[in-house]
């Protein structure tokens, strides 16, 4: 066992450090408490993370980009998330789909979407799957082809017309290419009849509907997506038609699972955590009652070394789900892990609001920390994100 | 005897008050710009509704002209219009709990002759409790088990000039405050002494603004004193209320009351939403998780009753039917958790539904973490019913200060 950092993982590491505290975190809170959802969005954190490398981080090296390896994502995620979690999670989702185009795409789409993904400085990326009547039919599919995403495509001649809705897509109001999940054999179920597209922000008939007002993560544009006869060629099939479980396969993944997905939503989570360990402690030790510093007390104590234990402990498992994603270790943990870090921001948020209201201090940060950790529930800890990894246990 | 039969009366007045909040509440509260985490204004229209039925008298005596209401259906009423609007619960239950503890225990003749006539007569005479100040530490933390210091003292002052007390200082998180005619003023008196002071709103040196946060229920406000005068007979030095542990816990039945409406609609949603192939109910993990919701609940709601009844009943702790123990404090303790637990839940039901700002389910986690937080949050509370199983008194006043 080496739980050692290279060089190199450690210069990111830094890097990211430096950046969250420099730039992320100074315009956090003021852009959570900005009330119109376009309006909390800022193109100026974007381009400067950019700049330093956060946009493209995932990118093979031969195409131009970093190259980097899972823990080096990790520990980046984590750092970004300390400044703010919503910002770390809008550049990581285009590793996300980075990852997917270096390994699923032709080389051909790989000229045309991956060089002015690399050279654009605001050139971000999203996935779209949710439709209003399916969301858990999409994670886990019944046989019935009547159940999971509708979003038809029809092929005449070399295009594919899209018609039908997507809702909560991130980064909806902002990106410029969508991997956009369709049905193009409607008889068929959800996992044999559905085909990946890439679709451009300019793509006729597609129009962006309403950006979703969320309690947390404010800074992470999520909205709805509409196609009106969208017209796509041919050529942006990602892999076989009717196969659309490509993120997973292409990656060599036959486990089911999300691979950088679930470890993503779960370093970020860790980043959080830190946050609200290094708040709690700092507020602990120079907050006093009666001219003694809080920190004294043994419920005090015992409510930082439960948010300490816990966070010690999600940071364990995120760094070891990331260094068998590296070594090919394939296994239902980061699946596992991302379940665990919904209860563990969850717990370790409150306590550090506990805390500080328990002294009298309604600290908006600590409201924030827990409002971004609520986000979990639905997107990483609900019984069918639960229920999913254990099927993967199965297998 | 034991005997969980509500009263007719109660039965009725729950009824009542359940279809009352359906018809003239709900439909307001659930309007997009009320689901918003700031600061909302009261839905006055609906208050002044809810205080035409008889709610804002509902615990003053029958003889003072209220309905005479004992402190479980005070509760039960709490609960209904909390899962309609909690800060009109809020207000109501503050304005009926003062009327009683003023009009019937509180003040003399005289007194009630000068206020009475006009609460009793105008539908927006509100009442008004100033209790807490912004830089006044009242956590029990490093004093558990210990005497406590001279900063347990209120910093609003009220010194004798004649015939009268002038007043001095700051209050904060006064339920209310932006609608209340009159405010009973927690105050410093004389050298050692705390009292209620009675200060009507147009009273010159009161100042009164509104809380821009949302983090406390009631439309709260906050209120600064600069040599405000109110005459000598304002002063009530009677406790105001009865030990706390044994109080009537009207937070917790408001808090039951947005743990109620979280779990209706995760109910209805629950039946209406299909995945699967059938309606989520149907599937044994949200199956599972309704029952858990309905579970803490239904045992929040069985803490609460005991300690509503209890101080309606303090025979029944002489009597040993009841254990002596803080029993409204044990329900502080347990219920906000509990609900806290069960609104979560509810919300998971929703999908990415449940966080969206114009969905009711993020204001009813929002609402129930509010609760959750009250005071000095459940640590503390849990230390004062440590103190209480010890039997642990603390000194007052003068023996406080001789003690340090």
């Amino acid at each position: 066992m080496d739980f050692t950092l290279s060089n190199e993982q450690r210069a990111w590491q830094m890097t990211a450090r430096k950046f969250a505290e420099e730039e992320i975190r100074p315009t956090s809170l003021g852009r959570d408490e900005i009330d119109d959802p376009r309006e909390t969005f800022d193109w100026e954190i974007i381009k400067k993370g950019s700049k330093l490398g956060f946009r493209t981080l995932a990118v093979p090296k031969e195409w131009g980009g970093h190259g980097t390896d899972f823990v080096t994502q990790a520990l980046v995620m984590a750092e970004l998330a300390r400044g703010d979690s919503a910002i770390s999670k809008t550049f990581s989702q285009c590793w996300k789909w980075s990852h997917l185009i270096a390994a699923a795409c032709s080389e051909e789409q790989k000229r045309r979407f991956l060089q002015p993904f690399l050279e654009d400085d605001t050139f971000l990326l999203g996935k779209g799957i949710s439709e209003p009547s399916a969301g858990s039919d999409n994670r886990l599919p019944p046989d019935d082809p009547k159940a999971g995403l509708k979003l038809r495509a029809e092929r005449h001649g070399d295009e594919w017309i899209l018609n039908g809705e997507k809702c909560f897509i991130a980064n909806a109001s902002v990106g410029k290419l969508f991997f956009i999940d369709a049905r193009t054999d409607p008889n068929a179920p959800l996992r044999q009849g559905t085909t990946m597209f890439l679709v451009p922000r300019d793509t006729p008939g597609l129009r962006i509907g309403k950006v979703f007002n969320k309690s947390g993560w404010r800074f992470y544009q999520n909205g709805e997506m509409i196609f009106e006869n969208a017209r796509v060629p041919h050529a942006n099939v990602v892999g076989a038609v009717d196969g659309s479980d490509m993120k997973t396969h292409a990656a060599g993944d036959r486990t089911g699972g999300d691979l950088f997905g679930d470890l993503e939503l779960a370093a970020n989570a860790l980043g959080v955590c830190d946050d609200a360990c290094a708040m709690a402690l700092a507020f602990a030790r120079t907050k006093t009652q009666g001219g003694r510093p809080l920190f004294e007390q043994q419920l005090i104590q015992l409510k930082l070394n439960r948010m300490h234990l816990l966070t010690e402990a999600l940071r364990a498992f995120v760094m070891r789900v990331a260094w068998e994603h590296d070594h090919k270790v394939r296994s239902a943990n980061a699946g596992l892990c991302m379940n665990y870090s919904t209860d563990v921001i969850q717990e370790v948020t409150e306590i550090n609001l506990d805390l500080h209201v328990g002294a009298g201090i309604i600290d908006a940060r600590a409201d924030k920390l827990v409002r971004d950790g609520i986000i979990w529930s639905h997107l990483a800890g609900d019984s069918v994100q639960r229920m999913k990894a254990t099927r993967r246990l199965g297998r | 005897m034991y005997n969980l039969h509500l009263s007719p009366e109660q039965l009725q007045i729950r009824d009542t008050v359940r279809e009352f909040v359906a018809q003239e509440i709900k439909p307001l509260a659930l309007k997009p710009e009320r689901l918003e985490p700031r600061a909302r204004p009261l839905l006055v229209e609906a208050l002044d509704k809810a205080s035409h039925i008889g709610l804002r008298t509902l615990a003053l005596s029958e003889e003072a002209g209220g309905a005479g209401a004992d402190n479980l259906t005070c509760c039960i009423v709490t609960e209904e219009l909390a899962a309609g609007d909690p800060d009109i619960a809020a207000v109501l239950a503050q304005t009926s709990t003062l009327a009683h503890a003023l009009f019937d225990r509180l003040m003399t003749q005289e007194q009630c002759a000068r206020f009475l006539p006009a609460f009793l007569a105008e539908q927006r005479y509100h009442l008004a409790l100033a209790e807490h100040e912004p830089d006044r530490d009242t956590a029990l933390g490093i004093n558990y088990h210990r005497p406590q210091g001279r900063e347990a003292r209120f910093a609003t002052a009220a010194v004798r000039a004649g015939d009268t007390w002038i007043i001095n200082g700051r209050k904060d998180r006064v339920v209310g405050a932006s609608l209340a005619a009159l405010f009973a003023v927690r105050a410093s008196v004389g050298e050692d002494g705390a009292g209620t002071l009675l200060v009507p709103r147009d009273t010159s040196g009161l100042g009164i603004t509104r809380s821009e946060t949302s983090w406390h229920h009631g439309a709260c406000g906050a209120l600064t004193f600069e040599n405000c005068g109110v005459p000598a007979e304002n002063l009530l030095t009677a406790p105001l209320f009865a030990d706390a542990g044994r109080a009537i816990p009207l937070d917790q039945a408001l808090n039951l009351g947005i743990g109620r409406a979280a779990y209706e609609a995760a109910f209805d949603y629950a039946q209406l939403r299909v995945q699967g192939g059938r309606p989520i109910i149907e599937h044994q993990a949200i199956g599972a998780k309704l029952a858990e919701i309905a579970i803490r609940l239904e045992v929040a709601r069985a803490s609460i009753w005991q300690a509503a009844w209890a101080s309606d009943h303090p025979d029944a702790f002489a009597d040993r039917s009841l254990p002596d123990l803080p029993l409204t404090t044990i329900a502080a303790v347990f219920a906000p958790e509990a609900i806290y637990r069960a609104v979560k839940d509810a919300a998971e039901c929703f999908g990415a539904m449940g966080v969206m700002r114009d969905m009711p389910l993020q204001k009813y986690v929002h609402d129930a973490r509010i609760c959750l937080h009250a005071g000095a949050g459940n640590s503390e509370a849990k230390l004062r019913v440590a103190e209480a199983l010890a039997r642990y008194r603390r000194p007052t006043g003068a023996a406080a200060l001789a003690a340090e």
